[in-house]
């Protein structure tokens, strides 16, 4: 397998500098183009440098603590569990990996209307007028614009 | 005959925790609490927010370890790592985008000269550069770049094709060169 510069290029970026580390079925034909193109070569300097800039990125350790931290707070955790509503639906979408907690919000909220609109139907229901709402309706039935129909 | 926790793999592990067995948690957060932290980090870019992402991570494997399904044919890191980009995602989300490159201030006006620049400065730029790459590219960039993950298991953890991976890779890294060559004068383009 022959590489041309384009591919050598995209493994570059794809795989990094160091060509020793490429896959097996790409490392030899990546290193025998390496060996016979000054372009190439020169094309990887180049990436070399750049490689340079991005380890110049900040990193900071975490707290040598931050182990034992998670350990004492999973302790407290178990034992203090709220049995809410709100955590149930927050456990449910995180079961289907939904990762946004808006999206639990909404539905909790969905419920609730649900629930009221449940509520309202049940103790208002529609067929239930009373009788002063009936007269009002017998005046509307025989009034029509101010004329008895 | 008693079993060292530790040198019990992770599904064992997790078959432990799942009755409740603290001291399986505790190995299990020992083994992965650094390199959980490591990903979030190079997600957020902060000490504090990784440190809370990986805790709140580690708490949900233990209230819920019935989470992860080993039936499901994921490896558990697989998995948990997923878990973790999944809260920087959530995380990133919530936080103010930063403002636009133009904001920052150059000693002269010419960002080009990097010998202006100094190690901070080149940092901040750097760490901008990156945060305004989209999601997938970043977090592409996080794992195979700087966690040195390899490309399958990337897109495992990222849920993606190693296709759609390996495209990232390269976007993200075109992106970052050009604005690297301009601003900080490092590779060519």
């Amino acid at each position: 397998m022959r590489m041309d510069p384009k591919q050598f290029r995209e493994y570059v970026l794809i795989h990094g500098t160091d060509i020793l580390g490429w896959p097996e079925d790409i490392r030899t034909p990546g290193l025998k183009a390496l060996e016979s193109s000054l372009e190439l070569q020169a094309l990887l300097e180049d990436e070399e440098r750049f490689e340079r800039v991005l380890k110049e990125r900040r990193y900071e350790d975490p707290r040598p603590e931050l182990a034992e931290c998670i350990i004492s707070a999973s302790r407290r955790k178990k034992d203090k569990r709220p049995h809410s509503i709100v955590v149930f639906f927050s456990d449910l979408f995180w079961e289907f990996g939904v990762p946004n907690r808006a999206l639990t919000a909404f539905s909790v909220s969905l419920l609730i209307a649900l629930i009221l609109g449940f509520a309202i139907g049940f103790f208002y229901p529609s067929g239930a007028i009373s009788s002063e709402q009936n007269q009002i309706n017998l005046e509307a039935f025989l009034y029509c614009e101010g004329d008895v129909l | 005959m008693h079993v060292d926790p530790t040198d019990l793999d992770d599904s064992l592990l997790l078959q432990q925790i799942r009755q409740g067995g603290h001291e399986a948690f505790a190995v299990l957060v020992n083994r992965y609490a650094d390199r959980c932290y490591r990903i979030a980090y190079r997600l957020v870019s902060s000490k504090d927010d990784a440190e809370d992402i990986v805790q709140e991570a580690f708490l949900k494997l233990w209230r819920r370890p019935k989470l992860w399904d080993p039936c499901k044919g994921a490896k558990f890191t697989t998995w948990f790592y997923r878990v973790v980009i999944n809260l920087c995602v959530d995380h990133q989300r919530k936080k103010r985008p930063l403002g636009f490159l133009e904001d920052m201030e150059f000693a002269d006006g010419n960002p080009g000269h990097d010998a202006l620049l100094d190690n901070h400065q080149r940092q901040s730029l750097l760490e901008r550069f990156i945060s305004d790459l989209p999601d997938r590219q970043r977090q592409a960039l996080a794992l195979c770049f700087y966690e040195g993950v390899s490309n399958h298991d990337a897109a495992d953890m990222m849920g993606v094709t190693l296709k759609a991976l390996q495209s990232s890779i390269m976007r993200a890294k075109m992106t970052l060169k050009k604005k690297v060559k301009l601003y900080l004068g490092g590779g060519s383009t």
